[in-house]
């Protein structure tokens, strides 16, 4: 099969994947080779749905061993398999790389003899672009699990990135959709990630010359909707992978049925906006100091579909509000439906010169069709007295309805390792 | 109202930099002054101010070390090449010179405005070409790049590339300014040329361009299928040179 073919094939097989981020690291390019990496990450093109392109994003190998329920590649499923060279990928990467169409690599594979046999293969893409190209450009591995840890540990030398994918939110469905994965395959190079990332950042303190360990850190991908774990367990599990393993991002991939399979549930169409709210909800976590337990609880286990997290909260909260722009702290300002993190700096920096008017507040990109509710400035309120949360409800909900879905993040769940 | 002082300066940046150093020195409010481009014609409207390199160089200097972030942005805004703006230059680096780094906050100020927003239109194309531009192989192993931006990019762009592609000998060359850079055997050069003839490319170079249209074309998702989305990020005028985008 020549490279043309698999790279379609390889290629088509990661198109789902939800991580294309090439940011986060920052790599100087050695003075005899190729690349580097810019800490801001860079977009080389958008494709015909309108994703950003940055990284050659391609699957090692589809010829898949396992079967789980939920993937178009399992072994059970008749689709054409291909597998590249290590040279090939090699090859490919440098190519692109040298005409500029990328950043780097985004490399992930099906399982095929062995999980050891496959992470091997990999490495050794990496080591050969590192060590005899003197690639300097991005690079992204995911880890097999049920790897060995000699392996992972050679990963993260090599990569920018690594991740191991956590597939579904709990192990009692993990068992049931795919049976040949098990829980400690996956948590323990999450672990052990976390340990290495953590040390090379002490060691790299006092020597700037120690090996870095995954400077961009290490993220996961779970799916949504095809398991009935609730919201709150979802965000609860992100947050503990934030907290505990040092997780730079979670990535959520609403379920899109590519089978009949009986243990997995019938859906008219894959839960796009669950998968949405679940971001919005996770950016709370990492940006807007929100946990867990204040966004959902056990009586409230779903996200709201009508309202983005922020403003559910927000409604459910009263006595927060109203806040006032000119004196509110960078935190309370955060909280405040329609001021996000760009916006609540801006404010701050504003307001050194001259108090921030409704006007000024516009212009920094405040959105006050949903802020007005919630503020006053300089004392002065936008909104009567008295706002009963119902009847902010509804008058969101008027000044909402053309609200869509963004059209950024339609993920379907394709190859999950 | 107060009647505004008239300077003038010969048009070329360390004219207009000069200008503004002379002017911060010998008048208390520059809010009350008008810099403009000398015209050719017989009677000058203004007091025209000499260029000085010098004095040029050295307020950017100080400007530099008074405020990294400010400076950088007069140095985008510089990109833009943008007549007409002089004024509000001026009065922006007298406000920088008072507050310092801060003064970016400072949006309601209409100069700040002015200054801010052209330096960030010309900053955000910088940006989308380091993703954009594409390089094609040429016959002797050579790279060349071929852009029409907007604004003036070429140095900035070149000296990203300098880091990123160090062991390549490539071109930069902007199509509608006729200048091109040059990096070889670790040093950068510009020039202008005046007529371009069109190099040979290297015989693997359409096999690889072909991987590189697959690619794009299978990594979408079909049934997703958002042209809207698309243009509003990568606008149609920067598709002239894209590979992915030939023959559409
Ligand atoms: S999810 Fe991974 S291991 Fe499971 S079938 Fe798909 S490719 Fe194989």
């Amino acid at each position: 099969m020549d490279t043309l073919t698999k790279l379609q094939i390889l290629s088509g097989a990661a198109r789902y994947d939800a991580s294309c981020a090439s940011s986060g690291s920052k790599r100087e390019a050695s003075s005899g080779g190729i690349g580097n990496t810019s800490q801001s990450g860079i977009c080389h093109s958008w494709s015909d749905d309108g994703r950003c392109i940055s990284l050659l994003k391609i699957l090692l190998s589809n010829d898949c061993r396992y079967d789980c329920a939920y993937c178009v590649n399992r072994s059970s499923n008749a689709v054409e398999r291909a597998s590249f060279t290590a040279r090939e990928v090699v090859d490919l990467t440098l190519e692109f790389y040298r005409r500029n169409y990328i950043e780097g690599l985004f490399l992930s594979s099906a399982v095929m003899q062995s999980p050891d046999s496959t992470m091997e293969r990999m490495v050794r893409v990496v080591e050969t672009l590192r060590l005899e190209e003197q690639f300097g450009g991005y690079i992204h591995l995911k880890i097999i699990p049920g790897c060995s840890s000699e392996l992972v540990r050679k990963a993260g030398l090599y990569a920018d990135r690594i991740s191991v994918n956590i597939e579904l939110p709990s192990q009692v469905s993990l068992q049931r959709l795919a049976p040949q994965k098990h829980k400690d395959a996956i948590l323990e190079p999450m672990a052990l990630i976390g340990r290495e990332i953590t040390s090379s950042l002490v060691e790299r303190k006092a020597d700037r010359r120690a090996p870095r360990f995954a400077p961009a850190g290490q993220s996961t991908q779970m799916i949504i909707g095809a398991s009935p774990e609730n919201d709150f367990q979802i965000l609860r599990l992100s947050q503990g992978l934030y907290k505990k393993m040092n997780l730079k991002r979670v990535y959520y991939s609403a379920y899109v049925p590519v089978s009949d399979d009986n243990r997995l549930p019938v859906l008219a169409s894959p839960p796009l906006l669950r998968e949405h709210r679940l971001y919005q909800a996770d950016w709370l976590l990492r940006f807007y100091g929100f946990s867990a337990e204040e966004i959902l609880s056990d009586d409230l286990p779903f996200l709201d579909e009508t309202f983005d997290p922020k403003t559910a909260w927000a409604l459910r909260h009263p006595e927060f509000f109203p806040v006032e722009i000119n004196r509110a702290d960078y935190a309370t300002l955060l909280r405040v439906p329609g001021i996000g993190v760009t916006s609540a700096k801006r404010i701050i920096a504003a307001r050194r010169f001259s108090s921030v008017t409704p006007e000024g507040m516009k212009k920094i990109g405040v959105v006050m069709k949903r802020a007005k509710y919630f503020i006053t400035s300089s004392g002065m309120s936008f909104e009567k007295a008295g706002r009963a949360p119902a009847l902010i409800r509804q008058q969101l909900l008027l000044g909402e309805a053309t609200a869509t879905l963004p059209s950024r993040q339609l993920l379907l769940p394709g190859l999950f390792l | 109202m107060k009647a505004m002082k008239r300077y003038l300066y010969d048009g070329t940046a360390d004219g207009l930099f000069s200008a503004i150093s002379w002017i911060l020195e010998e008048e208390a409010e520059p809010e009350n002054v008008v810099l403009a481009e000398r015209e050719q014609t017989l009677f000058e409207d203004g007091f025209f101010i000499a260029t000085n390199v010098t004095q040029a160089e050295s307020l950017f200097v100080r400007l530099r070390n008074r405020a990294p972030d400010a400076a950088y942005s007069i140095s985008l805004f510089m990109l833009a090449e943008k007549g007409g703006m002089e004024s509000s230059l001026l009065n922006y680096i007298a406000l920088v010179f008072t507050h310092g780094d801060k003064v970016s906050g400072y949006l309601t100020h209409p100069a700040v405005r002015d200054i801010v927003s052209l330096a960030k239109k010309a900053g955000r194309e910088l940006h989308r070409m380091k993703g954009l531009l594409r390089f094609e192989k040429l016959q002797d192993g050579a790279y060349l790049a071929k852009m029409e931006p907007n604004h003036n990019i070429i140095q900035p762009l070149a000296s990203y590339f300098c880091t990123r592609l160090r062991a390549q000998h490539w071109f930069l060359y902007d199509v509608k300014r006729r200048i091109a850079a040059q990096w070889s055997n670790g040093g950068l050069q510009f020039g202008t040329i005046e007529q371009f003839i069109t190099p040979a490319l290297s015989e693997d170079e359409k096999k690889v361009q072909l991987l590189w249209q697959t690619f794009f074309k299978t990594i979408a998702i079909s049934d997703r299928k958002n042209p809207r989305l698309q243009k509003s990020n990568m606008p149609m005028k920067y598709w002239k040179y894209l590979t992915e985008k030939q023959g559409e």
